[in-house]
């Protein structure tokens, strides 16, 4: 699934359209966490991210990660300077009202798999 | 632990400066002060959580100082609700004497609204040294949270738990960010005061010393004994 249709199908707000990574690139793969060292330890690569973490590192992590995008739920909203560290690095942030465990549902239900599956 | 209790144990100890760093609060710092007298430098402190969850150590030039910046911090956080103290114990405001002055009931125990660079901007505000605790915990240190040590948030020290030697590798790897390192017990019980200590190169043991320490100013620095 690409992520315009993951946005598009969760209803999530795009904060960096000026993202030229690859759109065409498929998600395959997905992490939940707010431990942003365990999402350096098990994040998969290609991957989206879903988090309540909004500080700056969380580009930092993503793009070390090689993570293709990261979701805030619970509609929390990173300040400016993120979204700018964000578009520089490459990596597409997006931002869900649902909490965690329902962006998680809805992605897993969309055929986004976990590590394990 | 009462303040009198705290002063005996640290002076038993052999320390010659302690700072009192409740969890989001700095009410009882001042009793503790006063428990001390002459005999032992008491710092007025707090240990703020984050919204991140990671915890910062506040160290602050007074009790006048650190009454403020606790009010500010205190300011952020709910009441307390039924079954709080049952799960997270009494907060008790202690006299000098150790006998109870009052009951806090901001929910002290929850993390506050304020992002860490906004806490440590909230402890220089009041002249206060920010301290990023126990970063080799995988919970509530500035890296287990947020994965890689955040070197703009203008930290003044990171501080490593008991569990990490002085001069130990382990030591060596959490002095990478330029900062000094300080070795504290982080103790919750009167047991474990003194179970980690800190050697500072100073004149005296006060805040203004500890902050030149900090620095590595005037021929002082941090390190070992």
């Amino acid at each position: 699934m690409k992520l315009d249709d993951i946005a598009r199908e969760l209803g999530l707000t795009e904060l960096t359209p000026k993202v030229t990574g690859d759109r065409e690139a498929e998600i395959e793969r997905g992490y939940a966490s707010d431990l942003l060292s365990d999402v350096l330890a098990h994040a998969p690569a290609g991957g989206v991210l879903v988090t309540l973490q909004v500080h700056l590192n969380v580009i930092a992590v993503a793009s070390h990660a090689e993570l293709a995008a990261v979701i805030f739920a619970g509609g929390r909203r990173p300040e400016h300077d993120v979204c700018v560290k964000a578009i520089a690095e490459g990596v597409s942030l997006y931002v869900s009202p649902a909490d965690t465990f329902d962006v998680v549902g809805r992605l897993s239900a969309l055929g986004v798999k976990g590590n394990h599956a | 632990m009462t303040p009198p209790a705290i002063v005996e144990r640290a002076l038993a100890e052999g320390l010659g400066m302690i700072a009192v760093c409740d969890h989001n609060s700095t009410l009882n710092s001042a009793a503790v002060q006063e428990a001390a007298g002459a005999r032992l430098c008491v710092l007025a402190g707090m240990e703020i959580t984050t919204v991140e969850e990671c915890h910062v150590v506040a160290l602050f030039p007074d009790a006048e100082a650190a009454q403020a910046a606790g009010a500010e911090v205190g300011a952020t956080l709910g009441q307390v609700d039924d079954g709080y103290e049952a799960f997270f114990g009494e907060q008790r405001v202690l006299a000098a004497d150790g006998s109870e002055r009052a009951r806090e009931t901001l929910a002290l125990a929850t993390a506050t609204p304020l992002d860490v660079d906004a806490a440590v901007r909230l402890v220089h505000d009041h002249g206060g040294l920010a301290v990023a605790a126990h970063i080799d915990r995988r919970s509530f240190g500035v890296i287990g949270q947020l994965g890689i040590f955040p070197a703009d948030a203008g930290f003044d020290a990171v501080e490593v738990s008991r569990h990490v030697a002085p001069g130990s590798p382990d030591e060596a790897q959490f002095a990478v960010h330029g900062l000094p390192v300080v070795h504290s017990s982080d103790a919750h019980f009167q047991c474990d005061i003194g179970a980690a200590r800190t050697f500072v190169h100073c004149e005296r043991p006060t805040f203004a010393e500890l902050a030149l320490a900090f620095a590595g100013a005037r021929g002082r620095s941090v390190g070992d004994a």
